[in-house]
């Protein structure tokens, strides 16, 4: 048995054309037996920015309070909002401070940075649970299902995909990856963010 | 005399007071004007220096030594996220003041360091006692207030807020009062934004949840010219005749 799958759990972030977005499972077990079809793993860090925290269920609820001290410290302090490379590296960082005794969750993270110019780019980041970070251009997996989810999305994903089309797309990968993980599923929840709006769907997919 | 017990803070004189203390209220005496006033549905603070966000439920002005000040406000807003990050809900009001307090007090009995130069007021919402107004001094005093004033000309302000202030006052009356009582007593003639930084708290009325609001400069002098105290613009008076 591996903590890292104890409670189950899957979330993947995907990058579209002035577009990302971000979807989980909302299954919460404990190993086969499953107890809720309604636990968030994905949350808001400011308008832009978007967590999504698969793993230990107690350290889905910690670290998110831990995010929401360090980035309220941050925002009050500098009088303006993190940026998406920020936080990540704020991620990382508070992963690595427990480098020797980690928190089992492997985050994802999906949010619009700042140009000069003044519009908006796609931001998707991922790290292990001590920190290392992952900046892919095109999708970023985690969770019990991560393999699966590689596999689908390796398979699904094309660059520039607008937001209907990338809504589509991500939605396919994590309905198909979930139902071949027993510890993933139960129910899917898609956020689509663009630069002035955030669109949330719960899919209708299989309860077994 | 006192030169003898003045050195170290941790030290009785032999009338019993601690000279330290009363050094650092005078620094602040000199400091930059600090008023607030509470309202029936918010708080308004007024200060000639820096006004702070503690807290999405607590604004604070502070009057004197801006070093300590500062220290002291990341000292509370760490504090206030220590509360968040333990209990899930946002810290009293009368909390946060208790632990500011608790650490200024520290300083006049351990450790042989200088107190903090710094009187603060606090200006916050929680749901059990709503909206409170807090002053503490270099001490670790602190005390409730309906309407107080630290700072430079503080005697002047407190006298003037007593003759006014009413029980029940609305926001906007109070927002009118602390601008014509700051006017009264800032050194300067006429009130502009460059002098004065404003702040509210208030309740959002649909998700009851406090709202705090640092006005930018060019609110402020909207503020000014509502209430008739802004700058007059010379130039444009000579063209009139």
């Amino acid at each position: 048995m591996s903590i890292m799958e104890y409670n189950g759990g899957s979330v993947i972030a995907m990058v579209g054309k002035n577009c990302v977005a971000i979807a989980s499972d909302l299954r919460l077990g404990v190993q086969s037996l499953g107890i809720a079809s309604n636990f968030q793993k994905i949350f808001p860090v400011t308008d832009r920015i978007f967590v999504g925290l698969p793993g230990l269920a107690t350290d889905v609820t910690t670290l998110h309070e831990q995010f929401r001290y360090r980035v309220n410290m941050y925002t009050i302090k500098e009088e303006r909002e993190i940026e998406p490379e920020t936080f990540a590296a704020l991620v990382s960082s508070t992963l690595y401070e427990r480098r020797f005794g980690p928190y089992f969750i492997e985050p994802v993270i999906a949010g619009m940075q700042r140009t000069p110019s003044g519009s908006y780019k796609p931001f998707i980041a991922a790290t292990d649970l001590i920190g290392c970070l992952n900046f892919a251009k095109d999708f970023v997996v985690a969770g019990t299902a991560s393999d699966k989810l590689f596999g689908v999305a390796e398979g699904l994903w094309e660059e520039d995909l607008g937001p209907e089309d990338l809504f589509e797309t991500i939605s396919q990968t994590m309905l198909n990856a979930v139902d071949r993980d027993t510890n993933s599923g139960w129910g899917v929840v898609v956020h689509l963010l663009t630069k002035d709006k955030v669109i949330t769907r719960t899919l209708k997919g299989r309860m077994d | 005399m006192a030169r003898r017990y003045d050195s170290r803070t941790t030290i009785f004189s032999p009338e019993g007071r601690l000279y330290q203390i009363e050094y650092a209220m005078e620094a602040i005496s000199h400091a930059g004007t600090v008023l607030g006033v509470l309202a029936k549905d918010g708080i308004v603070l007024a200060a000639e220096k820096k006004i702070f966000l503690l807290n999405s439920n607590v604004v604070a002005g502070v009057a004197g030594i801006t070093a300590d000040a500062n220290s002291l406000v990341n000292y509370a807003r760490q504090a206030a996220q220590r509360h968040l990050y333990l209990y899930n809900e946002d810290i009293p009001v009368e909390l946060l003041a208790q632990r500011l307090c608790d650490l200024k007090q520290g300083y006049t009995q351990y450790g042989g360091l200088r107190p903090f130069g710094v009187s603060l007021l606090y200006a916050g919402y929680d749901p059990h006692y709503h909206f409170q107004l807090y002053h503490s001094d270099p001490s670790g005093n602190y005390s409730g207030w309906k309407a107080t004033c630290i700072g430079a000309n503080n005697g002047t302000a407190q006298s003037l807020l007593k003759q006014e202030y009413k029980d029940d006052i609305t926001m906007e009356d109070a927002i009118g009062l602390v601008l014509r009582v700051m006017s009264k007593t800032m050194d300067s003639t006429t009130l502009g934004s460059e002098k004065l930084e404003f702040a509210t708290l208030t309740l959002d009325p649909a998700t009851k949840t406090p709202k705090a609001k640092v006005y930018r400069p060019a609110e402020v002098d909207a503020l000014l010219e509502k209430q008739g105290l802004g700058k007059k613009d010379e130039d444009t008076e000579m063209r009139a005749t």
